[in-house]
């Protein structure tokens, strides 16, 4: 199996508690961290595999590190990687805007070629809506520490097994 | 974030280094001031209201920059330092409204610091009445339709104020006039500690307008520079082209407590506090100029050291320049009004056929629309067919003036006046009269306006005035009740920058009324509606007829005692005065006062002086009524002459009741009227 790219923010808690659950869950020789927030183009394109982690701000914003990337992302070709992402939300709080941050960055990686896999049943949430919803299913794994922590654990379990064989 | 729903003009690896570069200098230039100003509170030298911008950075840049002085009106809010920076206002400006100094062009220290304006670039001063300017946009963008004016109004504030009725008003009536403005919401998440779950269901505020016709909603980041600056572009773009609203939405962050009064501490975790920190727009703005390579770190440096020395300067200056004069309070409380030359004393020897009040009033209104094609009128019911008003005051204007001078509005009150204080301001010739509701009784909704719109010319230390004329059937008689029948002009006579006209005759309505429309300034014109169609209030009006304000008129000369009135009991004073003279062989002066403010004193005292003792009569009630006023004057500057206390007569302390039976015991009549001078004469 390719090593597979995780980037994320390394200053953050959740995220990082949910990398941590993700590398554990594909093996720890299988995956490499890129610290998100000093990322670039070379990092990115050297690999096939990659999860992004991308959480929510505000009310349906991309954190800032990830924003500021944006435009490097903007002109890359990304045909042929596959990418998976996950993030953070809060279906309560947020309702209107959960894991828009999900749908905004698959919107971007899909529009400059690349393949989304990890797509995850929007069942078992309760939101009102999402720029990650793909028919009945978010571009990615939502998680939510602030409502459902238990079941982040299984989420992220099942989710490392559905990519072990979408990444294949 | 991109925000794909507008066209990405500008971009961190396209616009032009030159740009940048003077972004930066804008943006730095007001958070170095806005970093400062709590010091100057500190120091107690001022500033000791401030309301930080710091995290709105993105969208405060965008306004500035997308508003052109020449062409647009902009209204800021009290957060809109960055905004009033990037639109061009200088250090020295900044520092001079921060410490309230008499060089402030906002208006010479008069209104609140932080509350940035330059009237003289159409950069509005406005209220620290959170959002109530959003009428006054629609009204200036009504102007600007009318007059095919090419341009926009961008009018700026926080989430929290589209709680206000009055912003729904503006926006509704925006949507429905199809009006050239921008809305500009700046959410930071609170209005002062209150989160906005506590303001309205929608965390996007803009989202609750989303069925409105004729308007589009833009969301962007207000935390961002070139997000911010293309939805402002897409925003001006849209108006410009399509002569409708727009809203956009600028998600912000408030990086520090709502103002220097508020600790946000108290409500705010420091996960919160870190985050919202995080995400400091000047900080963003500053790292993308160096990952893209667009800016090397020792070129921002030099910036932001020469900004460093240029606050540093105006700092001086802003230590060294004048303060305002004490003596100056009295300039600039309403303008100078129209000189009635032709009847200086607002008296007349016409001997034609005797008009009804509201006839004298509906050529009056004719003959000023037909000499100044600046003229304009509405209100609620005011033009529909053949109706002009709910009592036919207006009749046949529409059809002579046309929809565009003559027109109604909706049931908003608020509205009405906000607009009227919107639209004079595009350009001074403009004179408006409205109707301010349907009764005197339904202004009560339009108060903050009426309060916004008194002290325009005083805050703005003459630099703006409202020239508008507030209409407004008043009192009873007439057996309307509770609603129908208020007296108001105890309330609203107490407002500095309104003159208060009450006229009893047809002759005094239709000059009062001429030299109001003529008028700079704001004039509330009541009128007694009992009398519209009254025998007893016809007169012959001669076709220019004027009265000068501050003139009462001497209806009935006497010896023995001064009766001063107005409105409609002005004839029943008459009347009672006539009856005892007839009956006793006194002699009764009865002065109608038409003007409360400004009050005749000159002729009051000339009065009082004469006879020794005085009768004050309203319709109003006597407890607070405007008699009080006129009483205490009499009490303070003619009290030798006096033989006895001022008498004063006027409604019971109770709401007016429906049934006839009621109303006559609570209004003052001729009996009552006529009992009060058998008591003060026969003492």
């Amino acid at each position: 199996m390719k090593k597979i790219g995780i980037f994320y923010s390394f200053n953050t808690t959740k995220t990082g508690q949910a990398v941590k659950m993700l590398s554990e869950a594909l093996g720890k020789e299988n995956v490499e961290t890129v610290n998100a927030e000093t990322v670039n183009k070379d990092q990115v394109l050297s690999y096939d595999n990659m999860i992004f982690g991308v959480p929510t701000w505000f009310d349906g914003e991309l954190p800032n590190y990830w924003d500021e990337f944006v435009p490097e992302l903007e002109d890359m070709n990304l045909k042929g990687k596959k990418m998976a992402i996950f993030g953070n939300g809060d279906q309560k709080n947020y309702p209107e805007n959960f894991v828009d941050g999900i749908g905004i960055m698959a919107d971007l990686l899909e529009s400059r070629g690349a393949e989304i896999v990890g797509l995850t049943s929007a069942e078992g949430y309760h939101f009102e809506s999402s720029r990650a919803l793909r028919g009945d299913k978010f571009a990615g794994l939502a998680l939510d520490f602030e409502n459902q922590p238990r079941q982040n654990k299984e989420r992220i379990g099942k989710w490392a097994e559905q990519l072990q064989k979408e990444f294949l | 974030m991109k925000n794909t729903a507008v066209k990405q003009k500008y971009h961190i690896k396209k616009t032009s280094k030159k740009t940048l570069a003077h972004w930066y200098r804008l943006i730095i230039r007001g958070r170095t001031w806005d970093d400062r100003a709590p010091n100057y509170l500190k120091q107690a030298i001022g500033w000791s209201y401030h309301a930080p911008a710091a995290g709105h950075e993105g969208i405060q840049l965008a306004m500035g920059q997308t508003f052109d002085r020449d062409t647009d009106h902009l209204f800021p809010y009290y957060r809109d330092l960055v905004t009033c920076v990037s639109a061009g206002l200088t250090s020295e400006e900044i520092i001079y409204n921060g410490i309230s100094k008499d060089t402030d062009v906002a208006g010479g220290g008069r209104h609140m610091s932080n509350h940035f304006a330059k009237p003289e670039w159409n950069i509005h001063n406005v209220s620290s009445n959170t959002g109530n300017h959003a009428l006054h946009a629609a009204g200036t963008a009504r102007a600007m339709k009318t007059y095919n004016h090419k341009g926009v109004v961008i009018c700026s504030q926080g989430e929290s104020s589209a709680s206000e009725g009055y912003v729904y008003e503006a926006i509704n009536g925006a949507s429905n006039e199809k009006l050239p403005v921008i809305f500009v919401i700046q959410d930071n998440g609170y209005g002062i500690s209150v989160p906005k779950k506590d303001q309205t269901a929608n965390r996007k505020v803009a989202n609750n307008f989303t069925g409105f016709k004729n308007l589009r909603i833009i969301h962007c980041n207000g935390k961002d520079v070139f997000d911010s600056m293309n939805a402002m572009a897409e925003a001006k773009e849209w108006v410009l082209e399509n002569v409708t609203p727009v809203i956009v939405q600028a998600n912000c962050v408030r990086i520090h407590s709502h103002s220097n009064s508020d600790r946000h501490e108290l409500y705010r975790d420091d996960y919160e506090l870190n985050y919202v920190a995080e995400y400091d727009p000047v900080a963003k703005f500053r790292r993308l100029l160096l990952r893209y390579d667009r800016f090397t770190e020792d070129e921002l440096v030099k910036i932001e050291e020469e900004i460093r020395a240029e606050v540093k300067e105006a700092h001086k200056k802003g230590l060294a320049a004048p303060d305002p004069d004490p003596d100056s309070i009295y300039d600039f409380v309403i303008p100078e009004p129209y000189r009635a030359e032709k009847y200086p004393e607002g008296i007349h020897n016409e001997d034609g056929p005797k008009k009804k009040m509201i006839e004298a009033i509906n050529e009056t209104l004719k003959a000023e629309f037909r000499l100044n094609p600046d003229t304009y009128i509405w209100g609620q019911d005011i033009a529909h067919k053949e109706k002009g008003g709910i009592f036919n005051v207006t009749k046949g204007m529409q059809k002579e003036f046309g929809k565009e001078r003559v027109f109604n509005a909706p049931i908003a009150e608020d509205y009405i006046l906000g607009t009227a204080n919107g639209m004079s301001r595009f350009n001074p010739k403009i004179r408006v009269v409205v109707e301010g509701a349907e009764f005197a009784d339904y202004f009560w909704p339009a108060m903050e306006q009426y309060v916004e719109i008194s002290h325009e010319y005083w805050r703005s230390k003459g630099q703006y005035s409202p020239n508008v004329t507030i209409r407004l059937a008043s009192g009873g008689y007439i057996g309307g009740g509770l609603y129908h029948s208020q007296s108001t002009e105890g309330s609203l006579t107490t407002f500095p920058g309104v003159r208060v006209v009450y006229p009893s005759f047809a002759d005094d309505a239709a000059g009062l009324l001429r030299t109001a429309i003529r008028s700079k300034g704001v004039t509330l014109f009541l009128e007694p509606k009992a009398l519209y169609n009254a025998p007893v209030a016809a007169t012959a009006v001669p076709g220019d007829f004027e009265v000068p304000f501050g003139k009462a008129r001497v209806r009935k000369e006497g010896r023995d005692l001064s009766v001063f009135t107005y409105g409609n009991t002005t004839h029943m004073c008459l009347e009672a005065a006539g009856q005892y003279e007839k009956e006793k062989g006194y002699s009764i002066e009865v002065v109608d006062l038409r003007s409360l403010s400004p009050l005749d004193k000159d002729t009051i005292l000339k009065s009082v002086r004469k006879t020794g003792k005085v009768l004050v009569v309203h319709e109003d009630k006597v407890f607070s009524g405007f008699g009080a006023e006129v009483a205490a004057f009499i009490a303070d500057e003619a009290f030798e002459y006096l033989d006895g206390p001022p008498v004063r007569l006027g409604a019971a302390f109770t709401p007016v009741g429906f049934n006839r039976i009621l109303e006559k015991a609570i209004l003052p009549n001729t009996e009552k009227i006529l009992e009060a001078i058998k008591q003060i004469i026969e003492y």
